[in-house]
């Protein structure tokens, strides 16, 4: 038996959750509200996790009804993410690591997205969509985030969410340029073109516009994927990933492949600490463990930075 | 806590020193080890450094400009303030 608490708040949500062999014993969260089409900034950020961080850690334990001794392992987010939030969080991750005399282990993000949606999903060896606010990629190929668009839209819960319920208003469909190179997406533009043309339009258009354009861009280089690997699977995580068009989208894709859709709901696709528990786990339960002096905080680190010690 | 501030008349930089009790050596030890992993995120211009001894945590700064010196000492207090609120709800630190 292996119990992991693991410690995130590389973004506006601050999640601190506990695993034990597969099981999310707790899971709480908070977000870091801002009013819509204001970003979150590094030092609001790291303040409203400040607050709030050392409550939430008291119950992830009570709502696991665990103490501190039956945990094995503390993890937390070494990055990718926002400088000054990631350093709070650490901090008391590495405390608290120490004071209970247990391993820390400093975890990739988005190793914990995709960790997490294997788990949830039981997928076997899939293709991974990931596509957040900050982070968009397929498999480990990076692009620019998401968040460029989406960042303009509400983050309570989550803008995957939120333009999900805008563009049920809309019935109109609007083109919007679509870039594909590869299996590169490229989303600049989009941002220029809608704030150019936006007056043209009563507003339930565009986030139809967005979605259906955003979306093909991402359902066709994860298919272009798939066929590369010769994969029958698909895996969608992240923030973005618990919007229910593009689940549909892909549904489609998997559907005339004859593949199989995967897809997690907003408790485990956006942010939160179980997802760092669960990388933890496969992690440490893998030999690995992060020495205090290497555990300091990275504000870029690329996925395929980490060695996968876990999975043959 | 005592701190200390002047300009060393050799180098001309700012120097900044803080004193940080603790109840105990592990304790302070503790704070240490746990502020200490990140680096200052300017290259340059500053330098921090923290040591232990007995139960008091010291932390000295040498800096160029006031500025950059402000900015480093306001967010290691801050840091400080939460391992030791941490250390106050999760602590005492387990019998090794």
């Amino acid at each position: 038996m292996t119990v992991v608490i693991g410690f995130e708040g590389s973004a506006n949500k601050i999640g601190i959750g506990i695993i034990k062999d597969g099981e999310v014993l707790s899971n709480p969260r908070r977000t870091y509200i801002t009013p819509p089409g204001q970003g979150f900034m590094p030092s609001d950020t790291a303040r409203h996790h400040r607050a709030v961080v050392l409550t939430v850690l008291q119950e992830a334990l009570e709502q696991a009804g665990l103490k501190p001794a039956d945990v094995d392992c503390v993890a937390y987010t070494k990055g990718p993410g926002m400088g000054a939030p990631l350093v709070t969080v650490a901090l008391v991750a590495r405390t608290v690591a120490q004071l209970w005399g247990k391993p820390l282990l400093g975890v990739n993000h988005c190793i914990g997205h995709i960790e997490m949606g294997r788990l949830i999903t039981k997928a076997n060896n899939p293709t991974v969509l990931y596509v957040s606010g900050g982070n968009t990629q397929v498999g480990y190929r990076l692009h620019r985030a998401a968040w460029q668009l989406f960042g303009q839209i509400s983050n309570d819960p989550s803008p995957g969410y939120n333009i999900e319920q805008m563009a049920k208003k809309g019935t109109q469909y609007v083109e919007l340029p679509y870039t594909v190179k590869g299996m590169d997406v490229s989303f600049s533009g989009i941002l220029s073109y809608i704030e150019i043309t936006q007056h043209c339009y009563n507003g339930d258009e565009l986030p139809v516009a967005l979605q259906e354009t955003v979306f093909s861009m991402l359902v066709e280089i994860t298919e272009r994927a798939m066929a590369h690997c010769g994969s029958q699977e698909v895996l969608i995580v992240g923030g973005v990933g618990c919007n229910l068009r593009l689940q549909e989208m892909m549904g489609v894709m998997c559907k005339e492949r004859g593949a199989k859709l995967f897809a997690t709901d907003e408790r485990f696709c956006i942010d939160n600490g179980a997802m760092i528990a669960q990388a933890g786990w496969e992690m440490f339960r893998s030999g690995q463990v992060t020495e205090l002096e290497d555990s300091w905080i990275t504000q870029r680190y690329r996925t395929d930075e980490v060695e996968v010690t876990w999975r043959d | 806590m005592a701190a200390d501030g002047e300009t060393n008349p050799e180098t001309g930089k700012l120097e900044f020193s803080l004193d940080v009790p603790f109840p105990s050596s592990r304790e302070a030890t503790i704070a240490l080890r746990s502020l200490s992993p990140d680096r200052e995120p300017r290259r340059g211009g500053i330098s921090k450094h923290l040591s232990v001894s007995g139960s008091t945590l010291s932390v000295r700064w040498s800096a160029d400009e006031a500025r950059i010196l402000r900015v480093s000492v306001n967010s290691f207090l801050d840091h400080l303030s939460l391992v030791i609120e941490t250390m106050e709800m999760f602590g005492p630190p387990v019998a090794l």
